[in-house]
């Protein structure tokens, strides 16, 4: 069954440019020029019960206008959206009922009176009967370890903290979905950790389906098999993490470390019939050789190298999913 | 002296942007002074003076205090509220300007602009519905020229002190109402300030209030003329001097408090 | 009942925050006395200069302002939007509204009520009750009934009309600050209408229609029988304009844009 059906999603924005200058702004008080800006550009894709998907991009792609048409927030101008099979914007009071929200810049919470009154004021907002309530909180609270900063008004929490409250708060009525915008942005390592494990957690023990943006690719690549990516409003990729660097992530980096002194211009005499080129980090005499994925010209590189010089160290790099990331946005996706 | 007249320009185009409330705001201050001209019409019901004030003066006294409070009304305190509670004002505070200066600026930006787009076409609007009277005397419109910017600066800074109170009030919402309150009131903006009972204005004479929009309203109308002008511009300029202590005393104190919380 | 329930959930949330800040309460309901007095002083210094107002007496005048008090307290402490552009559409408070499955025009309500202005009814009926004694006015046992239907028609008038212009932000493209301003026209409703000439009367009438706050519904307590028809249309334009705006409201959510676009 599918969570979220999306077909030929569209948004426009009509955005008014202004004229410089005074006299400008005058002409401006009686006419304006608009101008038609489509955000979202006619997207579609499917997303299935319990799946987790990072929905990535640069600034202004387009991200958060669609988590905010698939929450029911805005209007699409045109297209058809489908989650947990209702339309978000139609039925939005009942819609909203089987998702939760977490916007990682804006507080869900009530900003002068204690996280435990907020929760207690969402359960009946939620209308969570109090078995429920208790038997699914005591476990998320333990989880997150919030337990301590249950009766401290939001303001006096950090950032972290209060992260970590917002996440349970989306969670009061236990929702199917869960949509989560940027929301590990500004937090530190191990409140980070924490958070993927608990969102792990909940998705297997309730199979719920999360849809995650964020700018912090670790995050993706520790909780989604896939990812959909999208550029000034239209998807430029959608499918497998894995295959993703399969597909774009060119070649190996071997560093080597040497005991002795090494040249340059030598190790790319040794290597020259093979698809290799060298550079050096001058700072830290770190030669690196920059190939293919054939594996066996790796082994050659290593081979030749190992047998002409002394070797302290010895690595292996693969592209990261950001440099891949970087690289597909820098060269397009053709 | 460049970065506020600079200020004073982003405020103009700031102001312009927003047209909507441009045109409603014209829209409503002339039903307002069209209320109002109704209403003291009732009240001197076939009278031909209230306290040496004919129907027709009054009428007119009306239209000017509404335009003229365009010009020196601003929210400058309630921004200045909003900066201290979100810590932005420790920002303003190590950029290289004056703080409260450049706030004047803004509120001045902000006055110019509704002067000349809404204080000066909504008059003309207004006199065209209504039967106002216009001075034909040079003088008076000078005095009365000289006498808004200085309502401005008094009223400006009462705004500046109100503003720098959240720093020892941190909530002061209903403050600043309440000085807005008592503003339209006791500076003759409803009324003029002879129409009160003789042991008020006795008290209201040794109050700033007056010269926010009385002292010009009453000289547009040529209630006030010669010596009796003159008289109220020397007011009014005694209080801008005498304010410029408080704001300044006030100031210092919130700029230590700030140092001591860190913002 | 579901509303019923969360309506007093927010009451007591409001009580607990608002407890906190104590000092704030008595400044304001200090401001909202003074507001309150300004405005009966106003009615006093004019009466100095004149016995009645197009025939109308100095109580009378006084009676029509007490009574406005009571509707304009009640619209005060449930529908402080008057900043909802700022806060809700420029800030993407809105987002947070949407998300959550109450409706929104009465999320935005229970969120931003100021229970403390009720106490301007109180006043409203001192000053009802004083002018009223000297006026020598006599009542029907049915009366104080009336005087709730009244004021509940007036509550919805002046909400119909403000959430009509707080929906503006859902199709204007900046923000407004037309909200204050109407606070002022608000004021004209309170004294008889028939001072004003035929357009502002319309104007107050129908289009905004401010007098069946103030001076319409007083008639019928001070026994203006020429108005009577006008009182008893309160609740029904109170309906109508109430009605209304929700359905505009319903209609701008559609249009809402989201915060930062």
């Amino acid at each position: 069954m599918n969570a979220i059906e999306v077909n030929g999603l569209r948004k426009e924005f009509k955005a008014y440019s202004s004229r410089s200058g005074l006299s400008g702004a005058f002409r401006d008080l009686f006419t304006r020029n608009y101008k038609i800006v489509p955000a979202v550009n006619d997207i579609s894709f499917n997303v299935k019960q319990g799946e987790m998907v990072g929905y990535i991009g640069e600034n202004g792609a387009g991200k958060s206008t669609t988590i905010k048409m698939l929450t029911g927030i805005l209007t699409p101008t045109t297209g058809g959206i489908i989650v947990n099979g209702m339309n978000p914007h139609k039925e939005r009071e009942r819609f909203v009922q089987t998702i939760g929200v977490v916007f990682g810049q804006r507080s869900q919470l009530w900003w002068d009176i204690a996280v435990q009154e907020s929760f207690r004021l969402l359960k009946k907002v939620y209308k969570v009967s109090d078995a429920h309530y208790n038997e699914h909180m005591d476990h998320v609270i333990k989880t997150l370890d919030i337990e301590p900063l249950l009766d401290k008004p939001v303001r006096k929490l950090s950032l972290g903290q209060r992260m970590r409250c917002e996440l349970a708060a989306a969670l009061i009525h236990n929702p199917p979905l869960l949509f989560l915008d940027e929301p590990t942005i500004g937090l530190d390592v191990l409140v980070k950790l924490k958070i993927r494990e608990f969102l792990k957690e909940i998705n297997e023990k309730y199979n719920t389906t999360i849809l995650l943006t964020t700018h912090d690719l670790t995050d993706i690549e520790a909780l989604c098999e896939r990812v959909i990516m999208l550029d000034e409003g239209n998807i430029i990729y959608d499918g497998a993490l894995k295959s993703l660097k399969e597909k774009w992530g060119e070649g190996k980096e071997i560093s080597f470390e040497f005991l002795e002194k090494a040249d340059l211009q030598h190790l790319e005499a040794l290597t020259n019939d093979l698809e290799a080129k060298w550079e050096l980090d001058e700072k830290d005499q770190i030669f690196t050789a920059v190939t293919g994925d054939d594996e066996e010209a790796v082994s050659q590189i290593i081979a030749r190298t190992v047998a002409a010089y002394k070797v302290r160290d010895v690595k292996i790099n693969e592209p990261s999913t950001e440099e891949i990331i970087r690289n597909i946005y820098e060269k397009g996706m053709a | 002296m460049d970065k506020y007249l600079e200020m004073i320009r982003i405020r103009f185009l700031m102001m312009l942007a927003y047209r909507t409330n441009y045109y409603t705001g014209i829209l409503i201050y002339s039903i307002n002074i069209g209320a109002y001209y109704f209403l003291w019409n009732a009240i001197y019901g076939g009278k031909s003076e209230i306290e040496g004030l004919s129907a027709l003066q009054m009428t007119t006294y009306v239209a000017v205090a509404w335009m003229a409070r365009a010009f020196y009304f601003n929210n400058i305190d309630r921004e200045m509220a909003m900066e201290i509670k979100e810590g932005k004002v420790a920002v303003e505070l190590i950029r290289p300007y004056n703080y409260l200066g450049m706030k004047t600026m803004q509120g001045l930006g902000e006055g110019i602009f509704r002067l000349f787009f809404f204080s000066v076409p909504g008059m003309l609007i207004v006199a065209l519905i209504f039967p106002l009277e216009f001075s034909a005397d040079f003088t008076t419109w000078v005095l009365f020229a000289v006498s808004i910017v200085l309502s401005f600066f008094i009223n400006t800074q009462l705004n500046l002190l109100t503003g720098i109170t959240t720093f020892f009030l941190y909530n002061n919402t209903g403050l600043i109402r309440a000085k807005r309150v008592l503003i339209d009131l006791f500076s003759g903006l409803l009324l003029p300030i002879s129409f009160f009972p003789g042991w008020s204005q006795e008290i209201m004479k040794y109050l700033p209030f007056q010269g926010i929009s009385y002292i010009p309203s009453m000289i547009f109308t040529n209630g006030f003329t010669g010596s009796q002008a003159m008289e109220g511009l020397l007011l009014q300029a005694a209080w801008v001097l005498i304010l410029i202590i408080p704001v300044q005393v006030l100031w210092v104190i919130a700029k230590k408090q700030l140092i001591i919380q860190g913002g | 009942m579901f509303y019923v329930r969360m309506f007093f959930q927010y009451v007591a949330q409001y009580m607990k925050t608002r407890l906190e800040y104590r000092a704030d309460l008595v400044v304001e309901l200090f401001s909202d006395l003074l507001f309150q007095a300004v405005n009966l002083i106003f009615i006093l210094v004019v009466f100095d200069h004149t016995e009645f107002l197009n025939g109308w007496s100095r109580d009378e005048i006084i009676f029509i302002y007490g009574f406005f008090l009571v509707p304009f307290a009640l619209f005060s402490s449930f529908f402080n939007i008057w900043d909802f552009n700022e806060r809700y559409i420029v800030k993407g408070e809105m987002d947070r509204i949407l998300t959550r499955p109450i409706h929104s025009l009465f999320q935005v309500i229970l969120e931003r009520m100021e229970l403390e202005s009720l106490f301007g009814a109180v006043t409203g009926l001192a000053v009802m009750f004083y002018a009223g004694s000297r006026l020598n006015l006599e009542f029907n046992w049915y009366d104080p009934l009336l005087f709730v239907v009244l004021v509940l028609g007036g509550v919805l008038v002046y909400a119909g009309i403000f959430v009509m212009i707080a929906c503006i932000s859902f199709w204007a493209d900046a923000r407004t600050s037309i909200m204050p301003m109407m606070y002022n026209i608000g004021n004209y409703g309170r004294y008889p209408v028939d001072i004003y000439n035929k357009a502002i009367r319309f104007v107050l009438t129908w289009i905004l229609p401010f007098a069946f706050v103030g001076v319409y519904p007083a008639a019928y307590f001070l026994g203006r029988e020429e108005w009577y028809g006008y009182s008893y249309m309160t609740p029904v334009i109170g309906i109508v304009f109430f009605t209304l705006s929700v359905f505009i409201w319903n209609e701008g959510v559609k249009r809402y844009r989201g915060a930062g676009n």
